[in-house]
């Protein structure tokens, strides 16, 4: 027992000299600024009972009122809670900046002072605001609010607009309805949904409120420029104290219906830069990651496979068109399945959004994805960033060939029927020089060309002689026997040596010679008819002892022998015989 | 002198054909086992010594294809083709290469008289069409030979109508030749080498594009301005420039 005394003594002493260090005393004004026909009501409040209060100067003030005492206290779960306040109702005298010096008083034999409070006193009010008018409670404590995220985002950058509601500590508001929602021009908008409206404790202007947040929108500015957001009107039922009473002494509140409306913002939209802006920019702004995956890279021909191209991360999803795929004019394409899993928060949109497509090869072959680039422009750094998906290749291995193809003409298409399969490489070669010769044109051209027409005139020429020769029979004798001559001759003269045949040959010569030109037969070869014929053409007598010597020779040599020497001047003499003959002979 | 020039040059071009084929050789192991990027390398320096052959374009092309390389397959393809049109591996892999290629491009159909005229002329090389006009004037000079110097009358008179005929063949096979020389000069293939390329409706970058083409589409070309541009015409009809950096002429050896 003896023991809790002590306790409760110690504790005792401590919360008092604890209250004891929390003595306050300030100075509160009703409000900060004011016209000059209107009134100021300035409390000195503190919280333990003191001596010798002693107001400051109103000097620019005239006291219309005050002071007047008031004290108050409370037990609130067994705490005590002291409040003393000292109010006076002052009228400006001027316009100015005013001060109101320091009030002091004296709480425990200590001396405390308010800190100065500064008061704007302004031109006169149209109308004297009495504190007590609804409209003007309204005006002064409740306060409908747009909070915009950033006032000069770029084109494309999420904006939010949070609406909230300032209810100041002594008012109430019980209902509200919402009269113009606003319409976001230029903007893409979202709403996101509150789910409960939640009271919170804050401050608006420095002073503390209670406020709801009524309305969250996201925004992505599609126009560059200056943009405005339509204010959001409210309707609300505000509960208002009133100068009356109740019979317990509270005051009874009054319902007024009144319309707010938050300000209207506007909104300096920064275009994009254009440096450095790529081709294929299709307006994505934000922080992206772009791929493009088949579901399989090996198939058979008719089976099909799906192509997706993916663009994920957090900007404006929805805003902007995800790349083109383009794919080998051989294979089918059906139209991209547009995809999209997007969450809208306040830090804008996130999630994916995907092209799918369905393709279908129907040959088999190897065909190509190229690669695709998708641009963003890149809040973070600021910049424009492209991003490529690489190349992929797509392996059809079994089907059927693709057999119409368009460059080879319509004349070959057919041999490629039977072909199934990707053929090898060629191992036998014959190289030819890249210089290609043409035949056409070339000399050689026109010559084979028109040298045969050459061939018609010489050919009926030709035969025009020989018609005229076979016509004349003794020069037909003539021209033979004169060939036979030559050829014996030269028979004779190969012969030379071997007597038999030379002379044999001589011998013929002679008398084929004689034949052509005496136009005699062979059955009278007798000396004397040659030489008379011989004679009666002309001839001289030596070149006709000669032939007739020649001749006589010939047959001698089938008896006796002649050397190599008689013979060889055999030959020269009958040469020269002949030739001799033949000049004379007419 | 001359005759030892002679002598010596065609020693030298035997000396390099040899080498030739021994480097086909090598890239062809080269490619069987897999390493296409050295068996491209060892074709290359096979045309680099002015000698060519379609099995040598087949082998480089079917290099790229494995490689993915689309533009150089398709044009080695092509150029494989222009040797030999009608070898049906180099068309079946050729058809293989064109599956890769992006572009669709519908070819515009030839109507009526000009088609048929085409395929007839089409059908063989210049050279070959020289060589048939040849061929029938030298059978015509000995047909009109034989109707002159026979005797018999029906011999006679078959010899002259052959012989006629082949006159009439010779000088419709020399048209022909001219025809397909004519088409030859104006064909000039290029294949699109550059990923993506716009096609301008004026040769400069400030223009309005036309169309885009693709990686391994065949265009013709038709003029060129300041070296950098080309006019360029698709299957389809359309033309326009495109920089001429984007393609690779076919003609161009």
């Amino acid at each position: 027992m003896k023991a809790l005394t002590y306790i409760s003594i110690v504790l005792f002493t401590t919360i008092s000299s604890f209250s004891s260090a929390q003595v306050t005393f300030e100075a509160k004004v009703s409000k900060q600024k004011l016209g000059v026909n209107e009134r100021l009501r300035v409390d000195f409040e503190m919280n333990k009972d003191g001596d010798n209060f002693n107001p400051p100067s109103f000097e620019s003030f005239t006291v219309v009122g005050g002071p007047s005492q008031s004290i108050s206290n409370s037990w609130i779960n067994g705490v005590k809670s002291f409040s003393k306040t000292y109010s006076y109702f002052l009228a400006p005298k001027k316009r100015g900046n005013f001060t109101i010096g320091q009030a002091t008083i004296e709480i425990d034999g200590e001396t405390f002072k308010t800190l100065p409070v500064t008061v704007t006193v302004t031109a006169a009010v149209d109308k004297p605001k009495d504190p007590n008018d609804p409209d003007y409670i309204v005006n002064q404590n409740i306060h409908l609010v747009a909070e915009v995220s950033k006032t000069n985002p770029y084109l494309n950058e999420a904006i939010t607009v949070v609406y909230k509601l300032f209810v100041s500590e002594n008012t109430g508001v019980s209902n509200w309805r919402e009269l113009d929602i606003p319409r976001y021009n230029d903007f893409w908008s979202q709403n996101i949904d509150i789910k409960g409206i939640k009271i919170q404790n804050g401050t608006y202007k420095g002073e503390d409120y209670r406020y709801v947040v009524l309305r969250k929108t996201v925004l992505y500015p599609q126009k560059s420029g200056l943009l405005e957001i339509e204010p959001l009107t409210l309707d609300i039922t505000v509960d208002v104290p009133t100068n009356r009473r109740d019979i317990f002494g509270g005051r009874l509140m009054q319902s007024v219906h009144r319309t707010v409306a938050a300000g209207k913002r506007t909104i300096n939209v920064k275009p994009l830069p254009e440096a450095g802006k790529p081709i294929n920019f299709s307006g994505a702004v934000g922080d992206f990651d772009f791929n493009v995956t088949t579901s399989k890279t090996t198939l058979r021909a008719t089976e099909a496979l799906e192509a997706k191209v993916q663009v994920s991360g957090n900007g404006n999803l929805k805003l902007f068109k995800l790349p083109v795929l383009t794919l080998p004019s051989a294979l089918e394409v059906y139209e991209p399945e547009h995809n999209e899993k997007i969450s809208v928060s306040l830090r804008g949109m996130s999630g994916q959004s995907s092209d799918a497509y369905t393709i279908v090869p129907s040959y088999q072959g190897k065909y190509p994805i190229p690669s695709i680039t998708f641009s963003y422009f890149s809040l973070k750094e600021k910049r424009y960033k492209t991003l490529s998906s690489g190349e992929l290749v797509v392996d059809v291995t079994e089907g059927p060939v693709n057999n119409n193809s368009q460059a080879v003409s319509s004349t070959k298409q057919n041999i490629l029927s039977t072909g199934s399969q990707f053929a090898s490489f060629k191992t036998k070669t014959n190289f030819l020089n890249t210089k290609r010769t043409t035949f056409f044109n070339s000399l050689s051209f026109w010559m084979l060309l028109l040298v045969p027409f050459l061939a018609i005139p010489v050919a009926v020429i030709l035969r025009r002689k020989q018609e005229m020769r076979r016509g004349d029979t003794v020069g037909n004798r003539i021209r033979t026997g004169n060939k036979l001559a030559r050829k014996y001759l030269r028979e004779a003269k190969k012969t030379l040596g071997s007597k038999e045949s030379f002379y044999n040959a001589l011998e013929r010569a002679l008398h084929n010679y004689l034949k052509s030109k005496l136009n005699i037969e062979t059955s009278d070869f007798s000396k004397e008819k040659i030489q008379e014929l011989l004679q009666t053409k002309s001839a001289k007598d030596a070149a006709i002892s000669q032939f007739i010597e020649l001749l006589t020779n010939c047959e001698m040599a089938r008896y006796a022998p002649f050397s190599n020497v008689e013979m060889e001047q055999d030959y020269n003499k009958a040469s020269n015989v002949i030739s001799l003959i033949d000049r004379q002979i007419k | 002198m001359k005759q030892i020039l002679v002598i010596v040059v065609l020693l030298f071009s035997v000396l390099i054909n040899a080498q030739n084929k021994d480097a086909f050789l090598e890239a062809n192991d080269f490619y069987n086992n897999g390493e296409y990027q050295e068996a491209i390398a060892r074709y290359e320096a096979i045309l680099n010594t002015q000698t060519h052959s379609p099995e040598l374009y087949f082998n480089l092309a079917n290099s790229y294809y494995k490689l993915n390389q689309i533009a150089a397959s398709i044009y080695f393809y092509e150029r494989a083709l222009q040797l030999s049109p009608d070898d049906i591996d180099i068309l079946n892999n050729y058809s293989f290469a064109q599956n890769m290629t992006i572009d669709a491009i519908e070819e515009l159909p030839e109507i009526g008289f000009t088609r048929v005229l085409k395929t007839l002329v089409n059908t063989f090389t210049v050279d070959s069409w020289a060589k048939l006009s040849v061929c029938c004037v030298i059978l015509f000079v000995i047909l009109f030979l034989s109707y002159y110097f026979s005797f018999s009358t029906s011999k006679k008179r078959a010899s002259f109508v052959l012989s006629f005929i082949t006159l009439i063949l010779a000088i419709v096979f020399l048209s022909f030749a001219f025809q397909k020389h004519a088409i030859n000069k104006k064909n000039n293939p290029a294949i699109v080498f550059a990923q993506e390329s716009d096609v301008k409706s004026d040769p400069n970058l400030k223009s309005e594009t036309a169309f885009q083409l693709h990686e391994g589409t065949k265009v013709q070309v038709l003029e060129t301005y300041n070296d950098s541009w080309t006019k360029i015409k698709i299957a389809n009809g359309k033309n326009g420039w495109i920089n001429s950096k984007d393609i690779r002429l076919l003609n161009d050896f």
